[in-house]
């Protein structure tokens, strides 16, 4: 029996994804495993892998068109199976199979929602990006009267449909139109200046999906999550001795990123109550620490998540870092590298940006914003000396963490990178 | 050794032949009339066939050719005030009730067509090609061929199905203080069904003047009778009940017709019913113009031995030999009947204009399409002249009162307003009112009124059924628990709510169905079901599911006076409620059409019935919502109050439907689909609802709480509303 492949939800609370390249071609034998497509998400390009073996008999999703998740992109015909008469109503499907990757799992009590429920719906309101607006009959019934476009709208009913609380929330400033009105037409506004006069020309670039996430998600985290902000500075000199010594010795070059990755997982250990993110109704205190780390890449960036960072050695974390930031730029990152974790490192050293502050990346409720190390004048024993000095600014959600927990932790950071070699124990 | 000694049933069972002697004296008038029934029925049924032949009969027409003799012998004897039904080989049944009626029981076979026979071959053609001239005005067809003014009670497209109902007017007859009887038409096909025997069990037991007619012809359809029961003398049947039988030559109509008076003098006289099995032979195949042979399950000796015993020979030989006729008369009876037939056609067709030589029905003598749903229930226009009273606004004094103790008095008071109220079920009778009390103090009205039954749903609400069509009394039949509604679905879904509408939809079916939702009270799987979906779901029925104890008796008082099949819903959980009623005689309704605002609220539209209502109560105190909650009161689709309903969603823009039972067969998605496409641009979230599980309700008490909905699902379902509903 032929299967339907349908876009794989990638990334938590995503609705859609872009097939960027099909690394499969229709007629090709393909195993559970194998990367069939390079899916572009707001957040990564991640390779897909086969959940089903068989012949790849037709490819649905055209790449560069964006897709909801849930949609069929893909049909693989079973091993021995003619793909050349598919009936599509004789397929299985990838989604029903496996419910994790399905948006819409249906709860225990209601088996008869447990179906799919993505459908295209030709006539509904769609963006301007193609996408489904999600919005009750009441409110477009509502909107079409009032005149309002639902697209400048953020809905707040399940799944971020629009709802009617939504529309209340709009000031009734706009005059109600009906057709029959025969009030005079609305004043234009003032007709922008002659275009010749001046303004420079500009271009349009297209947002990629993961400009779009990081527009949404870091709009969204800046305006709903409570930031503060504690600022330190750390003398690194013993640190960077450290780093020289390990580097002399070992075959793997490490950073002093790779030293402040521990450092942080040390100080989780020491204050465990940060490490810790807003559950909604729970605060979610981990057992161990992982930690992501923000990767630039082209158009964007990525957070992958080192795993248990608390028990690694600094070479491991050197060693991991450096395979998943050369991973993230080439989009061979895969989803689940993307998510969890409850803090984040941000290191613009590296650009000489001397320090910083970051928004959060939702769900963690820290990150850390390390600057460079530079000589700087400090003062030690009352005596003015040459110092390197790192300064770091953490972030934290304040629903999760108060002001002392985060001084505590900052105490606590600053403590080990002053003295690295509690880091290597 | 064990002493033995023969047992007997005490029933005759006798074989009856005619002699030389009873053709002599037999009434030549009545021989005669007999004569020109069967030819006429011939030239009919000949008819029909070529008709099939043509096309023009849309659906099976099942001839009776060869079979006349048991329905001519049998009724060419009867009052118009006998009835008679049948089941889908009815055509014979039919027309020689029709003809003996308008005929004042003599026809001539040297002038056979008088202009009312002439209509009545008319209208039974038009009937069976399903034309609005028909006596059901083409709804019913071949099938369901009803004339109540000539005693015909509508044949039945279930074998078997028509028993029950045929035993219900027997009832009635003998309740009405007549000697009048019903026979029941079926045939060797229907001999071992369930509700064929269950009715000889009732109608022996209560003496009913009944006749249970036996047509067998030896074949359910391509199934020799000996192949699928061991006795094929199938008017044995009767005997394990108490009832007499007589087995007959059906291809002698005279034999048949001494046998029906034998067995009649028994009914009329009050002794009970009879069993009449007659041999006859279908000289065609179950349907159409071909002999059966031709289908390769019987052969052509066999065909042709029966065809030269056909009962229209048999009776025109006998009469010959006794000088009332000779040759030339019957070849002119034979013909008159033909042409009869000819003119009866000449009115329905015309020729094909686009295919030369063809025929086709005359256009104009369609029913119209837009008559598809008329009927199906009556207007309700009964229940104008009564008195209204509407709790919730009620400004009088109040009565307290139990909630089962109304249920017992509004029918107490209906009993002895209404003469015509007669309560059917297991155990009504004793308990003191029943398994719940729900029949208390009605024993006084005597045992005819207040009837217990044995345990035979499909029987004893057939009977109720063919009360109702009868209209003589207005029958109250109690199912203890609302599951044993499959036991009888045939009667309550094929017969009871299809009646009306399948026979013309002029004719009522003034029927009570009490039962009571029994979750939780550890019945289990089989006892514990809310009929309310299926009902909803199911042509003909009204519904009523009251919440209170006033509610219960306006609604009672409605359906007891509503000229349609309603369902009454009760609850054990309510039956024990200390409630109150107004303090006034219980004679007022709540008609179709009214629900109760329970309270008023402007975030959710809460719907629920029965004893849910509270429930719902309880959980929107529990949850703050601000919910508007809705007793529906009647829940069927024709009687439910959309007014109320769309006022309230045009308002909350959120719907949640609560009810207790299992998913499946539950209430609510009907009217969520109804909703969603009525309100569809008033909802800001999708209709939510709240049922049971799939499973049915277990024994374990644990698991029975958790395949039903309580408090606890309401408020759940309240908050998944909540979370719909965005934030502020």
């Amino acid at each position: 029996m032929a299967t339907v492949v349908r876009m794989p939800e990638v990334l938590a609370n995503t609705g859609e994804a872009i097939i960027q390249t099909w690394l499969v071609s229709v007629g090709q034998q393909i195993s559970i495993g194998d990367p069939i497509a390079e899916i572009e998400t707001e957040k990564a390009v991640v390779e897909y892998a086969a959940e089903v073996e068989g012949v790849l008999a037709s490819l649905i999703a055209e790449p560069g068109t964006t897709i909801a998740v849930g949609e069929p992109i893909a049909v693989v015909a079973a091993p021995g199976e003619d793909s050349a008469d598919l009936d599509p109503a004789s397929t299985t499907d990838v989604a029903e199979r496996n419910p994790e990757t399905s948006v819409t799992a249906g709860s225990p009590r209601d088996p008869e929602s447990a179906a799919p429920v993505i459908e295209t719906v030709t006539d509904a309101p769609v963006n301007t990006n193609g996408h489904r607006l999600f919005a009750t009959p009441l409110v477009r019934k509502i909107a079409r009267e009032r005149g309002i476009d639902l697209e400048s709208l953020a809905g707040t009913g399940p799944g971020g449909r629009i709802v009617r609380r939504d529309l209340d929330r709009l000031p009734l400033s706009r005059p109600e139109t009906s057709p029959s009105s025969t009030a005079a037409p609305p004043v234009e506004a003032p007709a922008a200046a002659p275009s010749a006069a001046a303004a420079s020309g500009y271009s349009d670039i297209p947002l990629t999906g993961m400009r779009k996430a990081i527009a949404r998600r870091l709009t969204e985290s800046k305006t709903t999550v409570p930031h503060f902000y504690v600022t330190a500075d750390c003398r690194v000199d013993a640190l960077l001795e450290l780093r020289r010594s390990v580097n002399a010795a070992g075959t793997t070059k490490v950073s002093v990123n790779d030293f402040v990755i521990k450092a942080v997982a040390g100080a989780m250990l020491e204050v465990p109550e940060a490490n810790a993110i807003w559950n909604t109704d729970s605060i979610r205190r981990f057992d161990g620490v992982d930690i992501a780390v923000a990767v630039a890449v082209e158009g964007g960036l990525l957070t992958p998540v080192l795993r248990g960072v608390e028990t690694m050695s600094v070479s491991a974390v050197s060693a991991q870092v450096a395979d998943v930031a050369a991973r993230a730029r080439t989009g061979k990152i895969k989803q689940q590298e993307l998510e969890g974790g409850s803090f984040s490192v941000s290191n613009l050293g590296m650009y000489g940006v001397n320090a910083f502050s970051a928004i959060l990346n939702p769900p963690h409720s820290g990150i850390l914003a390390v600057g460079a190390a530079a000589q700087k004048p400090v003062v030690l024993d009352g005596e003015l000396a040459v110092g390197t000095v790192m300064t770091v600014t953490l972030s934290a959600d304040h629903r999760v963490i108060d002001g002392a927990v985060a001084a505590r932790w900052m105490a606590a950071f600053v403590g080990r990178i002053e003295n690295p070699l509690t880091i290597l124990i | 050794m064990p002493t033995e000694s023969r047992l007997e049933t005490g029933s005759p069972w006798i074989e009856l032949a005619t002699t030389e002697e009873d053709w002599k004296a037999a009434d030549p008038v009545l021989l005669g009339t007999m004569l020109a029934e069967l030819h006429l029925i011939r030239a009919f049924e000949e008819t029909v066939l070529e008709l099939a032949g043509e096309g023009l009969v849309h659906g099976p027409a099942h001839s009776s050719i060869g079979q006349e003799g048991g329905a001519v012998g049998s009724i060419v004897g009867l009052r118009s005030s006998d009835a008679v039904n049948g089941s889908h080989r009815g055509h014979h049944q039919f027309l020689a009730k029709a003809l003996t009626h308008v005929a004042g029981g003599v026809i001539d076979p040297a002038a056979p067509i008088t202009p009312k026979i002439q209509r009545v071959l008319q209208r039974t053609l038009a009937e069976i090609l399903g034309l609005a001239q028909g006596y059901c005005r083409g709804r019913g067809g071949s099938m369901h061929l009803q004339w109540f003014e000539a005693g015909a009670l509508g044949t039945n497209a279930i074998v078997g199905g028509g028993v029950p109902m045929g035993a219900g007017n027997a009832w009635a007859q003998k309740h009405s203080d007549t000697t009048d009887l019903t026979i029941s038409y079926f045939g060797d096909g229907s001999s071992q069904i369930g509700s064929v025997l269950e009715t000889m069990n009732l109608a022996a037991a209560w003496r009913l003047p009944f006749c249970f007619f036996i047509e067998n012809n030896l074949y359910a359809v391509s199934t020799r009778v000996d192949e699928i029961t061991a006795d094929p003398r199938l008017s044995v049947r009767g005997q394990g009940f108490g009832i007499p039988g007589w087995r007959v030559d059906g291809m002698d109509p005279l034999a048949v017709h001494l046998a029906t008076e034998q067995a009649a003098e028994r009914m009329r006289s009050g002794q009970g019913p009879a069993v009449i099995e007659a041999e006859v032979y279908r000289f065609f195949h179950q349907n159409g113009p071909y002999p059966g042979s031709a289908f390769g399950y019987r052969d052509k000796t066999e065909e042709s031995q029966w065809r030269s015993r056909d009962p229209l020979d048999r009776t025109a030989a006998e009469m010959i030999k006794l000088g009332h006729i000779d040759e030339d008369g019957v070849a002119a009876l034979r013909k008159q009947c033909q042409q009869a037939m000819a003119e009866a056609v000449s009115h329905l067709l015309e020729p094909d204009p686009g295919t030369e030589g063809k025929r086709r029905i005359r256009p104009d003598l369609w029913p119209d399409p837009g008559f598809v749903n008329v009927g199906v229930r009556g207007d309700a226009s009964e229940l104008d002249s009564l008195e209204v009273l509407e709790p919730t606004s009620y400004q009088g004094n109040w009565r307290d009162t139990r909630f089962v103790a109304a249920v017992a008095a509004v029918m107490d008071r209906r009993m002895a307003t209404d003469e015509r109220i007669v309560v059917f079920g297991e155990d009504v009778h004793r308990l003191g009112g029943g398994t719940n009390g729900a029949t208390k103090g009605l024993a006084k009205y005597g045992e005819h009124r207040l009837v217990g039954t044995p345990i035979s749903e499909n029987a004893f609400t057939g009977l109720g059924g063919g009360l109702a069509l009868d209209g003589r009394f207005v029958p109250v039949v109690e199912f203890m628990y609302p599951d044993f509604m499959w036991v009888a679905a045939d009667q309550v879904f094929n017969q009871i709510g299809k009646a009306r509408h399948m026979f013309g939809g002029d004719n009522p079916v003034p029927f009570v169905l009490r039962t009571k939702v029994a979750m939780g009270s550890g019945y289990g799987s089989q006892h514990l079901m809310d009929p309310a979906g299926i009902f909803a779901t199911s042509p003909g029925w009204r519904i009523v599911a009251p919440s209170t104890a006033a509610d219960y008796v306006g609604l009672m008082n409605a359906a007891l006076a509503l000229q349609d099949p309603v369902l009454v819903i009760e609850h054990v959980d309510l039956y024990p409620i200390a409630d109150k009623v107004p303090d006034v005689e219980l004679d007022y309704i709540i008609p179709p059409g009214r629900a109760a605002i329970r309270r008023a609220g402007a975030d959710v539209t809460v719907i629920s019935y029965l004893s849910m209502v509270a429930r719902c109560a309880e959980a929107i105190e529990q949850t703050g919502v601000d919910a508007e909650l809705i007793d529906l009161r009647w829940l069927d689709r024709a009687s439910l109050d959309w007014e109320t309903i769309e006022a309230s969603v045009r308002k909350t823009n959120a719907v949640l439907i609560v009810e207790q039972g299992a998913r499946g067969s539950s209430y609510g998605g009907w009217l969520a689909d109804e909703i969603q496409r009525r309100l569809f641009d008033w909802l800001d979230q999708p209709v939510e609802r709240v049922s049971g599980e799939e499973a049915s309700p277990s024994i374990s008490k644990v698991l029975e709480r958790a395949a039903i909905a309580g408090t606890e699902e309401i408020v759940a379902g309240l908050e998944r509303v909540r979370v719909g509903m965005g934030q502020r």
